[in-house]
């Protein structure tokens, strides 16, 4: 059907295609639904993961468990549904960028992103992006980047799907969206409510976690029209509220809970020539908290911060093999607190991406960026990446990054201690990637090697008598990753398999001692099995031991089941049952020391697709 | 076996023969335990963490033992020791966090009870009339919560009753059955001494001192010594420290004050002599001088907390706090060195056992 969808498809990407294959239309179908074209477009050396629609549905909706299953990622949980920050290649929870649609969306407080504050039924797909990223994304990009998209089809269709799942501890879950796309307007909005008494027994003693109950919402909407053949407008709008106790541990007793919430709203203009397209966004983001010393007492202290944001991309084709791109933005951020006056940023920055593919096997990008900030001097970033077909199923692929992170409004305005001394945070690295891809297996290999400099650290400060951040450390990482993805269909037999190993050793060069919460060795595996209407999986994640202050943690294997059924009334409706046991053989285990983790528990979900 | 035990088993056997070889009837003292006669060092480890602990070391520094509490009774001792009290044979570990206090056998260690409930942020604990009182915060950001809570000694256990004060009640000593609380202020900063009467649990008076009171020492002559460090610099609102005698008979006070810049801490007093930390250094005063001293004794410091006793100063380094700390001796005839120890995480209080 020649609708006006295709003719919008071919005119974005018409100059590209013209020299490509067919299964390059495909990728360009993903492209123009994207609204982080750059991921795909400009990361062909870098290694990336896509957790798609089912991955995502066969999850349970915490962003932490997705990932903690499902990359080579490690999270520091403080109890389970509690404060969740991650790391990747061993670097902290402020070097990992989380990219919303194309936009950094790391707290300006903060620097970090709680990836229990990330529903993952309201997106489409999930991406991860390894290695340094501080040219295309900004501040915080040093280990890699997550990428979280919503997508447009304008193809004439309306979806519907209702979700409900009741759990232990009494854990209630539902979702509903809905999809809707005609030629000209595309759009998709998604509710989802998660609420848990998340009172689980501690394994092995009389306990049960305490003050561990949550809540949380998010609303999502997107809206894409197509106002002419030349030009589409896209709108995106989230809203995630939380409300959390904060679990006691082993050893301390606690009263106290923290509310969120996240406002994120975008609107993207993107006009098409022959030669060039451009995209204009308008964003404004918005982050509040209130953190409650005693749940009963109406006495809080908040903090919120405001960020609007302009970006500009141009993209000039100047053949079917060379891009040039421009992107400029500037933001405009405040915040506001108890615990400081009201500091403001304005930031400015420009970045060149040149991507050239100059024989079908060989692709290599490079990159440049210098932001502009009030408050201190930002360096010049860079980054190239290349890949290179070697043989047939085997793909070399190598980049090298300078990156980044500006200090935070806290580290320099928090009262007592902000320093407004502090300079970024610098790291080089390098990543060497090895690709292969045959019929039903994909196999990668990655290496890095990852050295950063003045990173930010809170110490007491012997002369003022309180805690300062300082530019104080520096620190090495190195290790592997390896991911192994296989499928096998017979008849109506499938068979996926999915595995992840990183091996991270990482070094605080001034101490001359392993950093602290960064397993040395993680695994984690997926199998799933596929027969007609019926689906079963089994996932098992290995945690190694971290160290943590004057001492170390057990690592441990945690294993999950289920299984689901799709019933098909007509081909109209369709009711899908999930049944899932989470930590199937019942193990203790601590992710962050004291706090144990929720042993057996089962959960079951109802989801109704028309 | 460790090395105390050997030593102890020779110095034993040592002290039989010449117990035997003497004509004087000397029957040696039974052992009261390992941690007799040395040092206890209590350490606040990392807030939410969990590693609080506490060290002996030996008062000639060759002998360190860490997590003395854990080693002996098999589990961790909580989260952020906050200071040890002493009654009889009896330690009290103060668990700020935990909202706990551990009684042990202050020379064996062995776990005797622990207090759980009744506690809110409790802090430190002094001992007057057959009980124990603990100075509890209540929530750190409420002004209105503060109080005292009452142990009965005989039965380890906490009085229903708690007495109300002022906003952070901190450090608490007792002359008699008379106690004085220093209140810094929790989670804000506050400048009063209550003055609590023990036998009749009733506040009798507040003393205004200066603001943000850390330290309380009684000299030989009766008199209530009182270190305030002075409102920090970001609250926008720097106060002076200031170090105030009270008469005990009257609540008569006088007072010395120190520069709006200057933040003293950690208050010693040994024959009539009192000794300060600030800024890295220590400076010593004659509890009869009429001003404050301008000369330092020792510099180049990083306390986290320091004491004073049989003319050594012992002083705690807490490093970066996610490194194991240091005990350090100087000789206050020389002011030089004795020697250093590494310890645990976060040592803050040392006592003497």
């Amino acid at each position: 059907m020649r609708d006006i969808t295709t003719f919008f498809l071919v005119l974005l990407f018409g100059c590209i295609a013209q020299a490509q294959t067919s299964t390059d239309s495909i990728q360009q179908l993903d492209e123009v639904v994207l609204s982080d074209v750059k991921l795909k477009r400009y990361a062909n050396g870098y290694k990336l993961t896509v957790l798609n629609d089912s991955i995502l549905r066969k999850n349970s909706t915490s962003l932490t468990d997705v990932l903690r299953f499902n990359s080579n990622m490690y999270f520091k949980e403080n109890g389970y549904g509690m404060v969740s920050s991650p790391s990747f290649r061993g670097t902290n929870a402020s070097q990992t960028a989380v990219i919303w649609n194309g936009i950094n969306i790391n707290s300006q407080l903060n620097g970090q992103v709680d990836f229990n504050t990330i529903a993952t039924s309201n997106y489409n797909s999930i991406s991860i992006k390894s290695g340094g990223g501080s040219v295309q994304y900004g501040s915080g990009a040093i280990g890699g980047t997550i990428h979280l998209s919503n997508d447009f089809n304008f193809k004439k269709h309306v979806d519907y799907e209702v979700q409900f799942g009741y759990g232990s501890f009494n854990t209630k879950n539902t979702h509903y969206k809905t999809s809707f796309g005609n030629r000209t307007w595309a759009g998709n909005f998604g509710v989802a409510y998660v609420d848990s008494d998340n009172d689980y027994k501690f394994l092995g003693t009389n306990r049960k976690n305490e003050n561990g109950a949550f809540n949380n919402l998010d609303i999502n909407f997107n809206l894409g029209y197509i106002i002419s053949t030349k030009d589409v407008l896209k709108l995106y709008h989230q809203n995630f509220r939380s409300d959390r106790e904060l679990s006691s541990t082993l050893l301390a007793p606690s009263s106290s809970k923290y509310e969120t919430e996240d406002y994120r709203s975008m609107v993207e203009w993107v006009h098409i020539e022959d030669n060039y397209t451009s995209s204009l966004k308008t964003v404004h983001l918005l982050e509040e908290f209130k953190y409650f010393e005693n749940k009963d007492l109406d006495n809080f202290s908040k903090g919120q911060a405001n960020t609007w944001l302009i970006k500009h991309h141009y993209k000039r084709h100047f053949s079917k093999r060379l891009v040039l791109s421009v992107i400029t933005d500037y933001s405009y951020m405040t915040a506001e607190g108890n615990s400081f006056s009201n500091p403001k940023r304005n930031a400015f920055s420009a970045t060149a991406i040149l991507n050239h593919r100059p024989i079908s096997k060989l692709q290599y990008t490079l990159n440049v960026r210098k932001d502009v900030i009030s408050d201190f001097e930002s360096p010049l970033v860079f980054s190239g990446d290349i890949s290179y077909q070697l043989f047939k199923p085997y793909t070399l692929k190598f980049n090298a990054s300078k990156n980044f992170r500006v200090p935070t409004f806290n580290d320099l305005y928090w009262n007592p201690g902000g320093n407004l001394d502090l300079e970024p945070e610098a790291s080089y690295q390098l990543d060497f990637g090895h690709e292969l891809k045959f019929k039903n297996i994909d196999f990668k290999l990655n290496t890095f090697y990852i050295e950063t400099s003045n990173l930010i650290q809170w110490r007491p400060n012997s002369s003022s008598g309180y805690w300062n951040p300082v530019n104080i450390a520096n620190a090495k990482h190195y290790g592997l990753e390896a991911e192994l993805n296989f499928t096998k269909r017979k008849g109506n037999h499938t068979l996926f398999l999915t595995t992840a190993y990183s091996y991270t050793e990482t070094e605080d060069v001034e101490k001359n001692q392993q950093l602290f919460y960064v397993p040395v060795h993680k695994t984690n595996a997926s199998i799933s099995y596929n027969y007609k209407s019926f689906t079963a999986f089994y996932q098992h994640l290995y945690n190694g031991e971290v160290a943590i202050i004057g001492n170390t943690l057990d690592g441990f294997d945690v294993g999950n089941f289920g299984f689901a059924y799709t019933f098909n009334t007509n081909k109209e409706i369709s009711y899908i049952a999930d049944f899932r046991i989470n930590n199937i053989y019942n193990t203790y285990y601590e992710n962050v020391a004291l706090r144990p983790m929720p042993n057996r528990n089962f959960n079951i979900k109802l989801t109704l697709k028309f | 076996m460790n090395t105390k035990k050997l030593v102890f088993i020779f110095l034993s056997i040592a002290f039989m023969f010449t117990s035997c070889s003497s004509d004087d009837d000397i029957t040696p003292t039974e052992p009261l335990g390992d941690y007799e006669n040395g040092i206890l060092i209590s350490h606040e480890g990392n807030f939410g963490q969990g590693n609080a602990s506490v060290s002996f070391v030996s008062y000639d520094l060759m002998t360190t033992e860490n997590n003395i509490f854990s080693a002996v009774n098999s589990s961790p001792l909580g989260d952020t020791a906050e200071s040890i009290a002493f009654e009889g044979n009896f330690a009290y570990i103060v668990l700020n966090i935990s909202n706990t206090i551990e009684i042990v056998n202050r020379y064996t260690f062995e776990s005797v009870g622990t207090i759980s409930t009744g506690l809110n942020n409790p802090r430190y604990i002094a001992f007057a009339n057959g009980k124990g009182y603990v100075t509890n915060w209540g929530d750190g950001s409420v002004t209105t919560d503060d109080y005292l809570a009452v142990i009965d000694v005989m039965t380890n256990t906490l009085d229903a009753q708690t007495i109300a004060v002022a906003e952070g009640p901190e450090r608490i000593v007792a002359n008699g059955n008379t106690l004085y609380v220093a209140h810094k202020g929790g989670f804000s900063q506050n400048n009063i001494i209550s003055v609590v009467d023990a036998s009749s649990n009733m506040v009798l008076s507040t003393i205004t001192v200066g603001d943000v009171p850390n330290s309380l020492k009684f000299d030989s002559s009766g008199n209530l010594w009182v270190l305030s460090e002075g409102k920090p610099a970001w609250t926008g609102d720097e106060t002076a420290g200031q170090l105030s005698k009270i008469n005990t008979s009257n609540n008569a006070i006088t007072t010395f004050n120190f520069e709006t810049s200057e933040h003293p801490e950690f208050l010693a007093e040994e024959n009539g002599a009192l000794y300060y930390y600030m800024s890295g250094s220590v400076f010593k005063m004659n509890s009869e001088a009429t001003t404050l001293p301008t000369t330092t004794e020792l510099t180049g410091l990083n306390f986290y907390g320091m004491t004073v006793n049989n003319s050594t100063l012992y002083g705690v380094d807490a490093v970066d706090f996610t490194s194991n700390g240091t005990l350090s001796t100087y000789d206050l005839t020389s002011n030089a060195i004795i020697d250093s120890v590494t310890l645990n995480i976060i040592p803050s209080e040392i006592y003497f056992n």
